[in-house]
């Protein structure tokens, strides 16, 4: 008996190696069969989003086809370069569709796409991403309230911009009950989103 | 109800007895429906996983099935996530997020190593599916619970697990209600979870005692 479990003991590290090549190799296939589908949800879901954001009797053309790649870490958060989406209508700029990573939320990045008129005006904001506390933070996603809808309209001249914050830092904005950094998170993105939306539109020579 | 199937549900409940897997059942029982989705999703993982670690047991030897369970539960876990990401996006919308912290549960890593790694393949998955059942009543339980006191309604937002349908049934019980907030932040979970284990430990002393 002890001469069997002591030969045994030699192969348990082989076992264990075994198992750890086999359970590497089905998520390696796993990953490999997936990745491609996710990317392409992932890309038609932006595309729906861009459909919903930006209303189509503001623009004329694909605005799917026309982007501006960007990468703003400081700005606008973003980790990678990100594509802005432009918007005109008889060859004038009528819309941009801003992306912007808030990084500073509840657990991990929230990606937004903001909808920016030209007269500085947002159409409509929505989250592309987020991990935020289910039932909690979540709260922010147009299906499961109305949060978002405080936005469409708003500008940094309304609210005032230092009253783009949610009502308890003396803001402008709902904030969601027992989620306070998630909103804070958000409402500072749309800002920045903004902040660029000028700053684009004074280099390029719009205004 | 067989022995089996009541010790699993009731007697020896996973939830209730044990106090297994209690960050899950803590944090995502805020509302019922939250609470019927993370159930369902460690149903099936703790099915699966039970399949698993009773499929490997002539290679599992005692030094290293720790491990072993680790590896299998994990690498599970993130094949079923990326999985149902892409081939059921409607459904991982709902349950994807509750997806990755079912790895924190401790009741699954339970189940393999007291019964799927010394029983039949069978058996295992019929431990996984009862074990699994007594923890998402619980869990249910104490998300209608929190969720009623805690914003006046049930089942609301139930259109996310059940499409259109549900919306029949997301009920406002007290209309205009304040909401207690109490309820709705995790010791609110604590103050439900504690109550369901005082009466059920009520039943118990109760059967004992002699008639």
């Amino acid at each position: 008996m002890t001469s069997v479990g002591k030969e045994n003991k030699s192969w348990l590290p082989i076992i264990l190696a075994a198992m750890t090549l086999l359970t590497s190799a089905l998520l390696m296939i796993s990953h490999a069969l997936t990745a491609e589908k996710i990317a392409l949800i992932k890309q038609e879901k932006k595309r729906a989003s861009l459909q919903r954001l930006v209303p189509e009797e503001l623009i004329d053309n694909d605005i799917l086809q026309s982007t501006i790649d960007i990468f703003e870490p400081v700005q606008l958060g973003h980790r990678q370069t990100e594509q802005l989406y432009v918007g005109t209508k008889n060859g004038l700029l009528s819309v941009l569709a801003i992306p912007v990573t808030a990084r500073n939320g509840y657990s991990g990045d929230i990606d937004l796409l903001v909808g920016v008129q030209v007269n500085g005006q947002i159409t409509a904001v929505e989250i592309i991403a987020h991990k935020e506390t289910p039932g909690l933070g979540d709260l922010i996603e147009r299906k499961k309230s109305d949060w978002l809808e405080q936005f469409p309209n708003t500008s940094l001249n309304y609210p005032e911009i230092d009253r783009w914050k949610v009502k308890k830092d003396q803001g402008h904005f709902d904030q969601i009950t027992a989620a306070t950094i998630t909103p804070r998170a958000v409402v500072s993105a749309i800002k920045q989103a903004l902040l660029f939306h000028q700053q684009f539109l004074i280099s390029n020579g719009v205004i | 109800m067989s022995e089996f199937i009541k010790t699993r549900l009731i007697d020896n409940n996973a939830a209730l007895v044990q106090m297994l897997g209690l960050c899950p059942l803590l944090a995502v029982s805020n509302t019922a429906i939250n609470a019927l989705g993370m159930g369902v999703a460690t149903i099936s993982v703790v099915v699966i996983t039970n399949f698993l670690v009773s499929l490997i047991r002539p290679i599992t030897k005692k030094e290293i099935r720790i491990p072993l369970f680790v590896l299998l539960i994990a690498s599970v876990v993130t094949t079923l996530e990326m999985v149902m990401n892409a081939y059921f996006h409607e459904l991982y919308l709902i349950l994807g997020i509750f997806i990755p912290l079912i790895v924190t549960n401790c009741l699954i890593m339970a189940r393999a190593e007291a019964y799927a790694s010394k029983n039949t393949l069978w058996l295992s998955v019929k431990d996984g599916f009862f074990v699994g059942l007594g923890f998402a009543i619980v869990m249910f339980v104490i998300g209608m619970m929190r969720e009623v006191i805690g914003q006046g309604t049930l089942f609301s937002q139930a259109h996310l697990l059940f499409g259109e349908w549900g919306h029949t049934i997301e009920l406002t019980l007290v209309e205009n209600y304040s909401g207690f907030l109490l309820a709705v932040l995790p010791p609110g979970a604590f103050f439900a979870l504690a109550l369901l284990v005082a009466i059920k430990n009520k039943r118990d002393i109760k059967q004992k005692q002699p008639s």
